[in-house]
């Protein structure tokens, strides 16, 4: 039986705690008295998945069975969430290619001939074929790659179709294909309380006009958080912009839910919580951080980024977007949610060395950011686990290092924008239209492997609630320059960042560490 | 009379040698370690020298300064091209203030003046070619004739000597008074502001067009001055490497400051167009600046060639010493234009602009002409040490 | 460089060091005691058990103590041991289980062939949770343990006793029954038996309930106890573990009735499709009684329906044995 999340409080008896650092973790004595939020232990994963699979497709939730929804003469598509989820990557076979592997053995079967499978990447890079392949299989990929298995490309004006606008004024506009099929299967890994459900086919498929509704400051500030959907505004026009959707389209949602299995057996050390370490566990750490230590910075990147997840999956659900989502959001936080009490002045925070955009990449700065200010900061319910104008303490070495190829807007947006405000309104006002409609970025975007243009500013929104809320951002271990560009602080030890914190804060203040990854989501009271 | 000067002499061991170090990349970057101990230069006692004609006049330099063509020529990196425009052993030296010391028409003795060092038809007793008469002494083609020994300027020249040494002859219109008001330190940027305003003056700069500057040394941020003075330029970005050339780039009126390895992608984003990757070689620009200055001693003209839009200028202000590759020139239809030294009124152009400018603390760095080992790797590392120029001021000891 | 990867090594070791006794271990922080790991113990090695040693002390102890004390406390009827005659080993002997007298009647009652290398299937989270428990259980009945639930069943030692030569005692309903009557048993000693190809023996046990039940240690008295072996099932050629099964249910269904209706009457009722494993009076249904065994509830006399747990169930297996029959 897995155990389920805890808060503990730092004692004499507590051994040094294992924290995140980029590539790399290390162990940190936190001072008397922190609290540490735990995830609850990893669950069970199903014993038979493809059983499970059969079973959510022949017994959907506010739908009928897939196979009844399928005949001849049909569109199909089947629409898969992308490289960004989840993190790190799945070992294979991938959760997306069983089901899609089931979907298309129920198609063919009724003899269904015109298939399309688009991933569904937003303003993302484009997935290579290698990362297609590994994400749908061989099979799949064998069978539909490259004219029937695609990226959706949201700057490809002739293949968007707008579907209407919400009461809101929004405009809801997606990849013409689905829009104009029979039927819309997607695939989804709900990684995090905020993805999945209605964002999957209006934000997935979607176009930098529709996507500007809810991607913008003013939503991001009301989105508290962005990781709990009924206070979050952003999640409101997700909701709007899927109702408008379900009038147009037929969707058939399937969602699945892992465990937290983040880290290969060898390293299971990263799995445990420290002082159930025992000697092997202590004799890997050393090890493997040593040798982490000695391996050259792009080789262990690659390393660190070739490690796939050995994820249990612990749901899977079909049916109608509306009424599948709850059912995974309540198997998401059985995972996740740890109940925590109240608020602290200082919350620290171990970055991992990846991030929804930078698979197979580089975590650059501004990935630091939304990693930090806005994933981690935002997996919260009811209020943060920082006061307002408390501080919040990153592990992150943050170099100042970029992938020329996939994120040629964001080295622009380091150098020019943050050089020139790192306010986001102000960044909102006067950048984002030039970055979103650049003919170089979304030339690189359509035709390489590039994020959008826009694709940076959005990351800073990302971190515009707790940029607000916060008082003061330090970066342990950070570049000092690159923290600086940011407006953030850098201090070389924890030692250090609390004596920063201490104008802020006081010199005893109350210090909550959440201990992720695995994901923790703190629910506080 | 006898007196000290430096003296460059002939020694094609030690300039193969510098070449060959030098052009290699570690090599590159001790370039003044190899200069000064390489270059075949020496302190020598040397008679004074004689006036060659009437016209001419000694001059006793104030400060002399070193400009990046010397450093090329001591590192042995000048293009061989020029070997057979100069005589030796000569003593270099051509960014001078001094005194006069001889009786000249309009310019009585003890003038100060400021030494235009290009040595035309005038300077060598003979009748003006074309250019000459048309005050464009710097394409002057009897650079080998007269009775003059051949150099391109005084400080390539045996007969003349140069500003690296107590005392040199100059013919009377190779000077030109300097107002009371111009300190010496000033001054001796008048030559170098002269050859930028020339270089700005060649292009034809549009009204409003964007402007790349490539190297933010004397040259580039005089470049950047006389851009700001005599054209209607829009925009224009600087490629600087160290700090303090942004700030006083800004100062000069620069529009935006841009790193080394960043500059075709800022300019990209001021400008439009894209930037394309070949698989060898470096980056170019689809679009780019109006107008590009290469102020380095060639290692920029490469990004001004890739820099430039289709249809647009690169200027080559300062002594190229590096081979390009031209296929941009070709496809982009670019018109490369060059700028060599002064003519027509670039030169009281220059003296009064220089009076105008913010050029207080150019002059950092004053070594005696013993010292010349030390001057020249402070000139070579200029950049990097914050310095803008770095002069002799041959009355030291 | 070199220098520096070791300082941090250094760093790192003081750092794992931290808060941790020589052996590595940490106590729990105090806030994190009501989340403490359920004790796992690492699975009880009992080779050491069957060591010539071991061995040795054991028939001692069996003889000079166990069979002794269980002698004295009941009064055992030995019946079917002239089954056993011609069986050398390895076998596999399934009993019903409904005390713990149940393993020392039937080790006592062993011929000395058979006793001699025999092995006994114990629950491992009953008898070797507590190490000093499973000491003795390993040395006095040579137990080894078996995993009655969760994923650890597979490793079952069983399998590797058999090929060593090893006779095995084995309750196939898992545990104690809670009221006298059995409970459906499990398949593995059919598995077992089908798979390595050894004969089984059925073994019934009646009187042992109402001697000494669940929860109640020690009781002495002299209850009769029946120990009643049957004739060997041999596993045919091409025999599934299921029908092995269903020939041990009516092998053991049959022991059991001889006590009411006599070796004959058994016999009788067997072949006329009246006898069904003893689960008490309760109705079971088709499906729970495996199918062909033919001791379905189809024999035409309704029994009353007495609900798990009544008091009624206790009180009939409680019901002390008639004396001996004199046939």
């Amino acid at each position: 039986m897995s155990r389920p999340g805890f808060v503990l409080e730092v004692d004499e008896r507590t051994p040094a705690l294992l924290m995140h650092q980029g590539e790399g973790f290390r162990l940190e004595k936190l001072p008397m008295g922190s609290r540490v939020i735990y995830p609850p232990e990893s669950l069970p994963g199903l014993r038979d998945v493809d059983e499970e699979i059969r079973k959510a497709l022949a017994a959907p939730v506010g739908r009928p069975p897939l196979s009844e929804l399928l005949y001849a003469g049909m569109r199909l598509t089947i629409v898969f969430d992308d490289l960004s989820l989840p993190l790190p990557q799945m070992q294979t076979p991938d959760i997306r290619q069983r089901v899609i592997e089931h979907v298309l053995e129920a198609a063919a079967a009724k003899g269904v001939d015109d298939v399309e499978l688009i991933a569904g990447n937003a303003l993302h890079r484009r997935m290579t074929p290698a990362e297609l392949k590994r994400t749908v299989g061989d099979r799949v990929y064998r069978s539909f790659f490259p004219h029937h298995l695609k990226n959706h490309d949201a700057e490809d004006k002739e293949n968007l179709k707008e579907i209407g606008h919400t009461r809101h004024g929004e405009v809801v506009e997606i990849n013409r294909r689905a829009a104009e099929s029979d039927l819309i299967v997607y695939v989804n890994i709900t990684l995090t309380p905020m993805s999945g459900g209605p964002k999957s086919v209006s934000v997935g498929l979607a176009s930098y006009r529709s996507l500007k509704h809810h991607h913008n400051v003013q939503t991001l500030r009301n989105s508290k958080s962005f990781n709990d959907p009924p206070n979050s505004a952003m999640h409101h026009s997700y909701n709007r912009m899927a109702a408008l959707l379900a009038e147009n389209v037929n969707v058939f949602q399937i969602e699945t839910t892992v465990n937290n299995d983040m880290f290969p057996k060898q390293m299971d050390f990263l799995n445990k919580r420290e002082w159930e370490w025992n000697l092997k566990d202590q004799a890997a750490f050393l090890a493997v951080r040593r040798a982490n230590e000695l391996v050259p910075p792009a080789k262990r990147r690659q390393i660190w980024h070739r490690t796939a997840a050995p994820y249990g999956i612990t749901g899977v659900n079909a049916g109608a977007p509306e009424d599948v989502h709850p059912i995974t959001l309540k198997n998401v936080l059985r995972q996740q949610l740890t109940e925590v009490n109240g608020p602290s002045d200082i919350g620290i925070w171990g970055l991992p060395y990846i991030c929804p955009y930078n698979v197979n990449s580089i975590m650059n700065p501004i990935l630091v950011m939304s990693l930090s200010l806005g994933y981690l900061f935002n997996m919260y319910q009811n209020q943060p686990i920082v006061r307002p104008g408390g501080v919040a303490i990153f592990y992150h070495p943050v170099p100042n290092e970029f992938h020329s190829v996939h994120h040629p807007s964001y080295i622009d947006f380091f150098e020019e924008v943050l050089a020139e405000t790192t306010d986001p309104v102000a960044i909102e006002t006067k950048f984002e239209e030039q970055f979103a409609t650049d003919p170089w970025y979304i030339h690189l975007y359509r035709n390489s492997y590039a994020y959008h243009g826009v694709h940076p500013l959005y990351m800073w929104y990302w971190g515009a609630h707790a940029l607000e809320h916060l008082g003061d951002v330090i970066f342990v271990g950070g570049d000092r320059k690159t923290t600086e560009r940011m407006g953030f602080r850098s201090a070389s030890t924890l030692q250090d960042a609390l004596e920063m914190a201490r104008e802020r804060v006081g010199s005893s203040p109350t210090i909550t560490y959440q201990h992720t990854p695995p994901i923790a989501m703190a629910d506080v009271r | 009379m006898k007196q000290v000067a430096l003296e460059y002499h002939r020694s094609v061991g030690r300039y193969l040698a510098g070449r060959a170090i030098t052009g290699t990349r570690l090599g590159g970057r001790a370039a003044g370690s190899v200069a000064a101990g390489l270059a075949p230069l020496r302190v020598v006692q040397r008679p004074d020298p004689t006036l060659p004609a009437s016209g001419w006049t000694r001059v006793r330099p104030l400060l002399s300064g070193i400009c990046g063509s010397d450093l090329g020529l001591l590192t042995g990196r000048n293009s061989p091209y020029l070997a057979s425009l100069v005589s030796m052993p000569f003593v270099p030296g051509h960014e001078v203030v001094g005194e006069t010391l001889d009786e000249l028409d309009g310019l009585p003795r003890g003038s100060r003046v400021v030494l235009d060092s290009v040595l035309g038809c005038v300077t060598r007793g003979l009748t003006p070619c074309a250019s000459c008469a048309a005050g464009k002494h710097g394409r002057c083609d009897n650079i080998t004739t007269g009775h003059l020994a051949p150099g391109i300027q005084t400080g390539y020249c045996a007969d003349t000597g140069g500003g690296w040494s107590r005392q040199f002859v100059a013919h009377r219109t190779q000077l030109h008074a300097v107002p009371d008001e111009l300190t010496d330190e000033a001054a001796v940027l008048v030559e170098p502001l002269a050859c930028a305003i020339h270089a700005v003056r060649r292009a034809d700069v549009p009204t409003d067009a964007t402007v790349l500057v490539i190297g933010a040394g004397t040259v580039g941020l005089l470049t950047v001055l006389a851009l700001r003075a005599f054209t209607k330029a829009g925009p224009i970005m600087v490629i600087a490497k160290h700090a303090r050339q942004r700030e006083r780039a800004r100062e000069l009126g620069a529009t935006e400051v841009i790193g080394s390895d960043r500059a075709l992608r800022t300019l990209r984003r001021k400008t439009g167009g894209f930037v394309v990757k070949p698989e060898i070689g470096e980056e170019f620009l689809l679009g780019g600046a109006d107008v590009s200055f290469d102020c380095t001693s060639g290692s920029g003209l490469t990004t001004a060639t890739r820099a430039t839009k289709a249809g647009g200028t690169v200027v080559m202000a300062g002594m190229p010493n590096t081979d390009v590759d031209l296929t941009p020139v070709w496809f982009r239809e670019l018109t490369i234009v060059g700028g060599y030294a002064s003519s027509g009124e670039d030169f009281p152009d220059a003296i009064s602009l220089a009076q105008d400018a913010p050029l207080g603390g150019y002059v950092d760095a004053v070594y005696s002409l013993r010292r010349w080992s030390e001057a020249i790797q402070h000139a070579t590392s200029a950049g990097r040490l914050g310095s803008m120029k770095v002069v002799f001021n041959p009355r030291l000891d | 460089m070199k220098r520096r990867w070791f300082a941090g090594l250094r760093d790192d070791w003081r750092m794992v060091r931290q808060a941790r006794d020589i052996q590595g271990q940490t106590r729990t922080p105090r806030t994190a005691q009501p989340h403490e790991l359920v004790h796992r113990p690492s699975p009880f090695g009992t080779n050491w058990a069957r060591t010539p040693g071991v061995q040795a002390a054991r028939q001692v102890i069996q003889t000079g103590l166990l069979k002794p004390v269980t002698w004295n406390t009941v009064k055992p009827d030995v019946e079917g041991l002239d089954h056993l005659d011609n069986l050398d080993g390895p076998v596999v002997i399934v009993a019903n289980h409904s005390s713990h007298l149940d393993a020392p009647l039937i080790i006592g009652s062993l011929p000395w062939r058979l006793r001699r290398r025999l092995a006994v299937g114990a629950a491992a989270d009953y008898f070797f949770d507590k190490k000093w428990a499973a000491v003795i259980t390993a040395l006095v009945f040579n137990a080894f343990p078996i995993e009655r639930r969760g994923s650890d069943r597979r490793r079952s030692l069983a399998p590797q006793l058999l090929a060593d030569n090893w006779n095995l005692l084995l309750f196939p309903e898992g545990t104690r029954s809670e009221d006298g009557w059995m409970t459906p048993p499990r398949l593995g000693p059919a598995h077992l038996c089908v798979q390595r190809r050894v004969p089984m023996v059925p073994v019934v046990l009646r009187g042992t309930f109402a001697a000494m039940p669940r929860d109640r240690n020690w009781r002495p008295g002299q209850h009769r106890v029946v120990v009643r072996y049957g004739k060997p099932i041999h596993p045919e050629p091409n025999e599934g573990a299921r029908a092995l099964h269903a020939r041990m249910m009516n092998a053991l269904a049959r022991l059991w009735a001889e006590d009411e209706l006599g070796w004959y009457g058994s016999l009788r009722a067997q072949a006329k499709g009246e006898l069904s494993l003893p689960t008490g009076p309760l109705e079971i249904t088709a499906a729970e009684s495996e199918s062909e065994s033919g001791a379905g509830s189809t024999d035409g006399r309704p029994r009353p329906v007495v609900p798990s747990g009544s008091w009624r169930r206790v009180w009939e297996a409680s019901r002390p044995m008639p004396p001996k029959r004199k046939d």
